[in-house]
């Protein structure tokens, strides 16, 4: 869901990468504030189980996302190097959105 | 009308003439279909989707437990939680409202609190304390406290009186008034726009006016109409297509182009800056060029090294740095480092270093000039002609 682009003058939606995919996830697990179980996760990103419970495993590897005993039950929250790791995504493709539009309006193509 | 509660089973389809009243818990496991209006205290399913085609009126919480909720016609609820997906055909009316999935309304949902961890699609006006998505928000009228979104938000128009937070892209199309607001990645403003600081990770445009009181841009940006602020701070490079009003600092690592007048209380540019004119109340640095058409003013002005200016300089204190090149200066003190040259300069004290070339001097009260430095023809007057600004 997250690499779609609005907008009248946009190329279109992109192919999901793996960034986008954890990105994804972790804004979703950041949303329930540290209750987010498997299940809600998966509802929101748009994922299946069993294939969130492998990129969860990798993002709590690599200690982006946290895990957490909650009557019984793993729930996830994001960490601070989670955090950091969106801040640079975002900031990352804001910046390739920016050069994209300024590429576009270069071209003689697009111009009125 | 069920006195106690009501359970109904997976694949059922429930009809009434009129209204079904159930005065307990309406159950339903698997899908189940109301044709017609529901009205219970509280309405809890599991595992399917339960469609109620009429209004749905829950006097306490409706919850769908790994199911759907969808309503055709007006939706009240105490409390709304729903783990996949909640449809909304008709205005809503809610108290907390929580989808796991996805959220789509086609009419007005007001609520205090709606949390969504996909998609929100409201067609209708949203009002709300707050709004919460992790994924995309497509948004038309808004009137919200606060709104924090993970992915993308779209809104048509509206006020977010409190705080705009996204973590990656803002669109908004129509006029939007908002307190404080800041996007990771990217955001574009495609009407005018009224709000307070304002903080972007990456890159900014706003095709028409923008307000603030802080605008900090990591990357770079644009205002195709007038900026009005207190404080700009940009990385990159940034261009105003109307005027530049701040009452506080400019402050810009690259470029600073602004296609009508500038006026700001400091002025702080690493690369080039561009205006039609500027007025600064306090000082000037610029590191590259400055190039304005009728003129830059300010109680102090500094140029970097190598750097020049095209349009008059007018200020209380003028200072070239090594090699700088520009055409004319007025001042109350003007001073050129060695190298540094001028096409004329006019004010109360002047000072050449070693190698400075003027063309033409004219000066009230001291010209010191370094046995390196060069002056084609100089004049002490006892008044000197009215400045340029």
């Amino acid at each position: 869901m997250i690499p779609e682009r609005a907008g009248g003058r946009d190329p279109g939606p992109r192919r999901r990468e793996a960034t986008d995919l954890y990105a994804t996830v972790l804004e979703v697990v950041k949303r329930y504030h540290g209750s987010a179980r498997i299940t809600r996760v998966s509802y929101g990103a748009g994922m299946p189980v069993d294939r969130l419970r492998l990129l969860v495993e990798r993002l709590v590897a690599l200690g982006l996302l946290q895990s957490e005993d909650l009557d019984g039950r793993p729930a996830f929250d994001i960490t601070a190097r989670g955090q950091e790791f969106l801040d640079t995504y975002w900031k990352m493709r804001g910046f390739v959105e920016g050069l994209d539009r300024l590429a576009h309006d270069q071209n003689p193509k697009n111009r009125r | 009308m069920v006195e106690g509660n009501l359970r109904v089973e997976k694949n059922s389809t429930i009809e009434a003439d009129g209204v079904v009243q159930v005065a307990g818990i309406a159950q339903f496991t698997g899908n189940v279909q109301v044709v017609g209006d529901l009205r219970c205290r509280a309405l809890e399913s599991e595992d399917g989707r339960v469609q109620v085609s009429g209004n749905l009126e829950v006097e306490d919480r409706a919850e769908a437990d790994d199911g759907e909720l969808e309503v055709g016609g007006r939706f009240k609820a105490g409390s709304v939680d729903v783990d996949q997906r909640l449809t909304l055909h008709g205005p809503a009316e809610t108290g907390r409202l929580e989808v796991g999935g996805r959220l789509e309304a086609e009419s007005t949902v007001t609520s205090t609190r709606v949390s969504v961890g996909g998609r929100l699609r409201v067609a209708g006006k949203l009002t709300a304390e707050s709004v919460e998505a992790g994924g995309a928000v497509d948004l038309a009228e808004v009137s919200l406290e606060e709104m924090e979104v993970g992915g993308l938000i779209r809104v048509e128009r509206g006020e977010v009186r409190r705080r705009i937070e996204v973590g990656g892209k803002f669109v908004s199309v129509g006029p939007l008034s908002f307190g404080e607001f800041e996007a990771g990645g990217f955001a574009e403003f495609r009407d005018s726009a009224t709000g307070g600081s304002i903080d972007v990770g990456g890159v900014i445009t706003a095709a028409k006016d923008l307000t603030f009181t802080r605008l900090h841009v990591g990357g770079f940006g644009e205002i195709r109409g007038n900026g009005k602020g207190r404080d700009l701070e940009v990385g990159g490079r940034f261009g105003v297509g109307g005027s530049l009003s701040l009452t506080g600092t400019a402050e810009v690592g690259g470029r600073l182009s602004v296609g009508g007048p500038v006026e700001a209380e400091t002025l702080e540019i690493g690369g080039r800056f561009e205006a039609e004119r500027a007025v600064v109340r306090g000082r000037v640095e610029v590191g590259g060029v400055v190039a304005t058409r009728s003129g830059l003013k300010a109680a102090s002005i500094e140029l970097g090294h190598r750097s020049s200016a095209t349009g008059p300089l007018v200020g209380g204190r003028v200072q070239l740095n090594r090699k700088a090149s520009v055409e004319d200066i007025y001042g109350d003190v003007v001073e050129l480092d060695r190298d540094a040259s001028a096409r004329k300069v006019v004010a109360g004290d002047v000072s050449l270093g070693d190698g400075a070339v003027v063309g033409e001097v004219v000066y009230i009260r001291t010209l010191r000039v370094s046995p390196y430095a060069k002056v084609r023809a100089s004049q002490q007057v006892a008044q000197l002609p009215p400045f340029p600004l």
